[in-house]
């Protein structure tokens, strides 16, 4: 049996991908400045960043009652960034402020004042201290 | 800005009085007097061999030279109507930049950067 031997040759009538040129019937209406790439802009769907609750409250040491809200009602203590929930410029303030207000004579120190013990719950305390 | 919280009433004017004509000798300019009210202390404090629980708060906002604030913490120290006695700069606010919260990437912190 005569088997014609036939190299093995798939890309006989084939070009080169470099010097492929789209046929003309195929061709779409595009001028050479513009280009298939996608435009460069920024995310149209982006959210808008998280605030905090604090985010633009002034934060003064005189307000004891804002204070309060991030001290623990049993033992007086500053809660943690984990608890509060407030960004670090923030947290740092509060902090600050407490300090400052329980040495001038403002906020008691080893305890929340009862006045103040009613107030809304800002910090999500896993297991009150 | 100055705070001070000090006892009975009839020597509170006095105390004021007192206070501010020692500043505005070393060249304070006194602006605004706020009287922030008379309450219970948070905890007693004990002061000029006294255990005091009451107490008026007053605010004074003034201008001063820095070096004011050395001689009028002694010159207060020494007066027995006063209980505590500060001195705090001005808190200029600027909280217009706030951003809001950035997610930190802590990824990147975890590899070292050279």
């Amino acid at each position: 049996m005569a088997m014609r031997a036939v190299a093995v040759r798939p890309w006989r009538g084939l070009r080169p991908a470099a010097l492929w040129v789209r046929p003309q019937r195929l061709q779409h209406e595009q001028l050479p400045e513009q280009s298939d790439q996608p435009i460069q802009m920024e995310n149209p769907y982006k959210e808008p960043p998280n605030r905090c609750v604090l985010c633009g409250i002034n934060v003064d040491y005189k307000n004891v009652q804002l204070l309060s809200q991030f001290v623990s009602p049993h033992t007086g203590r500053i809660y943690g960034r984990h608890i509060t929930g407030l960004c670090n410029k923030k947290q740092k303030e509060i902090t600050k402020a407490i300090k400052r207000a329980q040495v001038f004579g403002f906020m008691p120190v080893m305890f929340k004042n009862p006045a103040f013990l009613t107030d809304p719950k800002i910090c999500n305390i896993k297991y009150p201290e | 800005m100055q705070q001070s919280s000090c006892g009975k009433q009839p020597e509170t004017a006095a105390v004021l009085k007192r206070t501010v004509e020692a500043l505005m000798e070393r060249g304070a300019v006194v602006r605004n007097l706020e009287n922030l009210g008379e309450r219970s202390l948070p905890y007693k404090i004990s002061k000029h061999k006294e255990r005091h629980r009451r107490g008026g708060y007053f605010l004074i906002d003034l201008e001063a030279p820095p070096t004011i604030v050395t001689t009028m913490m002694d010159h207060l120290g020494r007066d027995i109507d006063v209980i505590r006695r500060a001195f705090v700069k001005h808190h200029l606010s600027k909280t217009e930049e706030c951003s809001g919260i950035i997610p930190v990437n802590y990824n990147d912190k975890l590899v070292a950067k050279k």
